[in-house]
């Protein structure tokens, strides 16, 4: 069925809302259209693709919420969605604290095209697979006998989500993402050690065409032989300075998800009674920009037809605000600024983070080592995850570098750390000017999962909690 | 979408197949599958929303001199089905050959596995799943009263069809429910959490009320909470935190893994990788097991596999494609693009948990925590996500912002006590264990 029968049939599904009086209704029809391959030791042996197709409803009922999804894009089989929803909302009505409430958003219509120079489904198999191969070679040359294994993937894929809500609101959003990723293992006896890099923007086959094997997959590949000769980090408390993909990941996982405004109307973020107050160090400036040009997180509208936006959520250390929803917006008496996104059409949205930074200063990277006489750089951000009730973090960086008298010293490996997001916000000491968003990625919350982006500048904190070994 | 059943899902899996045939794949396979959910979200002791799910959709891999091509699509339509077959011979075609490939798995009896099906739980309703998310807000809000809880329940129930050229198929009806509970307090700036949940594939395998009830009791031990000094300790990790080594030591068995040269098992096999103590069955014949089933994802029938025997890895685990690559005896752990463990079983050791926590003079307690060793490099650093201090035998203070740390042969080798009690869910064991000389990592 071609988007333009699908988008008056959508609004079919929304006038028989209105026409059954309903409080408010949302019909959003999402397809999403995949491609991809991996190349593993010399060899691009699995190719794949998928497409998927569907529509889900939400609807107020009485003051309760009740959703529907279904992957039949048939007129009636919307419309038995649509009862379904309803029959959910009275379910919910069961025990819900107070009525649904929504904020004012001016309603849009609006039909938005992915901007790309390349489109990806125009380029060849052999041409991505040169690409990807010519990644592979370099690295695993680079490698040399100590190549382990070496996997390289290239990914493209085309989304059209359409939302169309009982407030007048129709708008269709058409987003293009690439991606390609390296990861190489190493290994030095039974010594093994990994090196990763990873690159996608919202774009075309251009992001392959401007990724040189250089600055990516010979990177993961001297990274991971550097650390065979490093030894393991130290166990303790260090001072500590982050490098932007290691700020990146703590923007967005100890601090991004704390500023959430469900988790934080549900009693589960820290930053609970806090906005207007002092959370962080003088020089911490916070953004969550969704309107940053190609970036894996950014969108022209949330997943409630509200334009994306630059929304600053702590400046100088004081909390300024939350990310919203409209209907944490309407609980909170603030206006929406378009954050909630919905994971295809399976799920509602809900409350995220698209590009996450923290702002940069005007200190170089050796000025804020200078001062410290033992420490460690920390960098490589691989994954972490954060109690936000508790403000309680972890995060495993690929690689640390310890600080000695002021200057970069031996590299170490397996590095992670620990830490509790309020003190580490307090504790900070400094950032840098150098700033990199280049942390691409798909974060999971409440089993949905959404393209993001995180990074900001070298980050320099009192001490942090090291989970090494030595 | 209308309801198929099983004979309509292996028709549509079998249309998918020969199209692949058709379109010049020397080997296909094809599931297909349809199912419905439907759940309810708990947010500040209230209903946020309720929600009914219906899913459907064909996946199909396709076999070219070796190189595979796989392809996916939503909906059961047969023009689907046959799309889908087509474009993954088309991928296959494009792909490289692999050397490796040798064929599909050929038909074979499938066992019999009780209770991975209970009409009860597809009979489940919305008003059913929010009877039990009320009874947990109230249980939690009864042990204290400031609780904040979250979570929910869910019911689900799927049929799965698969079809290969060689002339496999199966078909197969599972369902499942599951309940959670995460309660949080907050007391003069203090804050306590703890997350229960129940999952079981039968209703009568299921306790979902009182679940708030033991997050809250949890949570309250939970306040107060206090960083440690670093340094080397025995550390004791229970039922919900103890499943992370066999998980990792699993993960690491994968044969995909070690076949690739990132795994910190390989040469292992036949080799000590664990103390003594540790002896790990794999069965996938549980009745009722979260992890049950008749065959694994290429369709190869399930049995009972000894992993770990007294410390010794007796074997890796295969897919049809790794075992014909190594001529070894398919394990049959196939997930249908990567390789995982079924039910894991520990055997269990002489003393009670509470017995071996009594032993430790000066040690740690970790309730909730993914010590996981890393595949590839072996290490652990982990946090633990809740735990306490041992102190004289006994549980003393809560921990925060504690890391256990250490190479995973290491603390496989270095376990000296495995319980005798266990906490039970359908398919799994979970008991306490006890590594000896764990660096920890504390802000204290």
């Amino acid at each position: 069925m071609k988007v333009a029968e699908l988008r008056k049939q959508l609004e079919r599904v929304r006038d028989e809302a209105v026409r059954r009086k309903l409080e408010f209704a949302e019909a959003r029809f999402a397809t999403a259209r995949s491609s991809g391959l991996v190349l593993q030791d010399g060899r691009a042996d699995r190719m794949g693709a998928g497409q998927r197709a569907g529509m889900g409803v939400r609807v107020v009922v009485g003051g309760a919420w009740g959703f529907a999804s279904t992957e039949s894009v048939s007129f009636d089989e919307w419309l038995a969605c649509l009862d379904l929803a309803v029959e959910m909302a009275k379910v919910s009505g069961r025990r819900i604290a107070e009525p649904v409430a929504l904020a004012e958003s001016p309603a849009v219509v609006d039909d938005v095209k992915a901007s790309y120079q390349i489109d990806p489904t125009e380029v060849s198999l052999e041409r991505k697979l040169a690409a990807v191969k010519g990644y592979e070679e370099a690295s695993a040359c680079r490698a040399g006998e100590r190549l382990a294994n070496v996997m390289t993937g290239y990914s493209d894929g085309r989304q059209v989500e359409m939302v169309c809500n009982t407030r007048g609101t129709l708008v269709s959003m058409e987003s293009v993402r690439t991606m390609v990723w390296h990861t190489i293992t190493v290994q030095d006896g039974t010594l093994r050690q990994r090196g990763r890099e990873l690159r996608g923007r919202q774009s075309g086959f251009e992001l392959v065409e401007e990724t040189l094997a250089q600055e990516f997959s010979v990177k993961a590949a001297e990274r991971a032989v550097s650390l065979l000769s490093a030894p393991p980090a130290p166990a303790g408390k260090f001072p500590a300075v982050f490098h932007p993909s290691i700020t990146g990941l703590l923007v967005h996982e100890a601090l991004g998800h704390n500023m959430e405004a469900d988790l934080v109307l549900t009693g589960q973020s820290i930053l609970e009674g806090k906005l207007g107050t002092k959370v962080a160090a003088e020089c911490i400036n916070i953004v969550d920009d969704a309107t940053v040009p190609s970036s894996w997180g950014s969108y022209p509208y949330d997943s409630e037809g509200v334009p994306g936006q630059k929304r600053v959520l702590v400046e100088k250390g004081v909390l300024k605000g939350f990310l919203h929803s409209l209907e944490t917006a309407a609980r909170m008496g603030v206006q929406p600024n378009g954050s909630a996104r919905a994971d295809g059409y399976m799920h509602w949205p809900i409350v995220r983070m698209s590009n996450t930074m923290i702002q940069p200063g005007e200190a170089t990277l050796e000025e804020l080592m200078q001062d410290i006489d033992l420490g460690i750089l920390l960098r490589g951000g691989q994954w972490g995850y954060v109690h936000c009730e508790k403000g309680q973090y972890t995060c495993h960086a690929g690689e640390g570098v310890m600080i000695r008298n002021g200057r970069l010293a031996e590299q170490v490996r397996d590095v992670s750390i620990s830490g509790m997001t309020l003190e580490t916000l307090a504790d900070s000491l400094g950032v840098s000017r150098d700033f990199e968003l280049e942390m691409p990625g798909n974060c999971g919350k409440n089993g949905q999962s959404m393209p993001v982006n995180g990074g900001g500048p070298y980050v320099k904190v009192k001490e942090i909690v090291v989970g090494g070994q030595a | 979408m209308s309801d198929v059943d099983l004979a309509g899902l292996q028709r549509i899996a079998g249309i998918a197949c020969e199209a692949a045939m058709r379109a010049g794949a020397d080997f296909a396979d094809a599931a297909a599958e349809q199912g419905q959910a439907r759940s309810i979200s708990v947010e500040r002791n209230a209903i946020k929303s309720s929600d009914a799910r219906r899913w459907g959709g064909v996946s199909v891999r396709a076999f070219s001199r070796g190189a595979t091509g796989w392809s996916s699509t939503s909906g059961l339509s047969e023009e689907g089905a046959r799309g889908a077959g087509q474009q993954a011979a088309e991928l296959a075609q494009a792909a490289e050959p692999d050397p490796d490939f040798v064929d599909l798995v050929s038909p074979a009896p499938y066992p019999e596995v009780a209770g991975l099906y209970d009409e009860s739980i597809a009979q489940i309703t919305g008003a059913m799943l929010a009877d039990w998310v009320t009874q947990n807000i109230d249980s939690a809000r009864a042990v204290a009263e400031d609780g904040v809880v979250s979570g929910g329940a869910s019911a689900s129930h799927r049929r799965w069809a698969l079809v290969n050229n060689l002339g496999v198929q199966v078909t197969h009806r599972g369902s499942s429910a599951s309940t959670s509970a995460s309660v949080v307090i907050r007391r003069n700036g203090d804050v306590g959490s703890f997350y229960e949940w129940d999952a079981a594939r039968r209703l009568a395998d299921l306790a979902p009320e009182n679940l708030g009830a033991k997050a809250a009791e949890e949570a309250l031990k939970q306040l107060k909470s206090r960083s440690m000094e670093s340094g080397t300790f025995p550390v004791v990790f229970g039922p919900l935190a103890s499943g992370a080594f066999a998980g990792g030591l699993c993960a690491a068995a994968s044969a995909e893994e070690v076949q690739r040269n990132r795994s910190f098992l390989i040469g292992k096999e036949g080799e000590r990788v664990a103390s003594e103590h540790v002896t790990l069955v794999d069965d996938p014949l549980i009745p009722g097991g979260l992890g049950s089933g008749v065959c694994d994802g290429d369709g190869f029938p399930h049995r009972r596999l000894t992993v770990v025997e007294a410390g010794v890895l007796k074997t890796y685990l295969h897919s049809h494609y790794t075992a014909k690559k190594a001529g070894v005896e398919n394990t049959g752990h196939s997930t249908r693009g990567g390789i995982a463990p079924t039910n894991i079983v520990p055997a269990l050791g002489p003393k009670t948990a509470a017995e071996i926590i009594a032993e430790v003079k000066d040690g740690l307690y970790v309730v909730l925590g993914r010590p996981s060793p890393d595949t590839a490099s072996g290490q652990v650093s982990a946090l633990v996500d809740a735990g306490f201090r041992i102190e004289k035998g006994r549980l003393t203070w809560p921990l925060k912002n504690t890391m256990v740390a250490g190479h995973g042969l290491e603390l496989l080798a270095n376990i000296d006590a495995v319980s005798s009690d266990y906490r039970a869910e359908p398919g799994m064991i979970l008991p306490t264990i006890r590594v000896q000389g764990v660096r920890v990592a504390g802000g204290g």
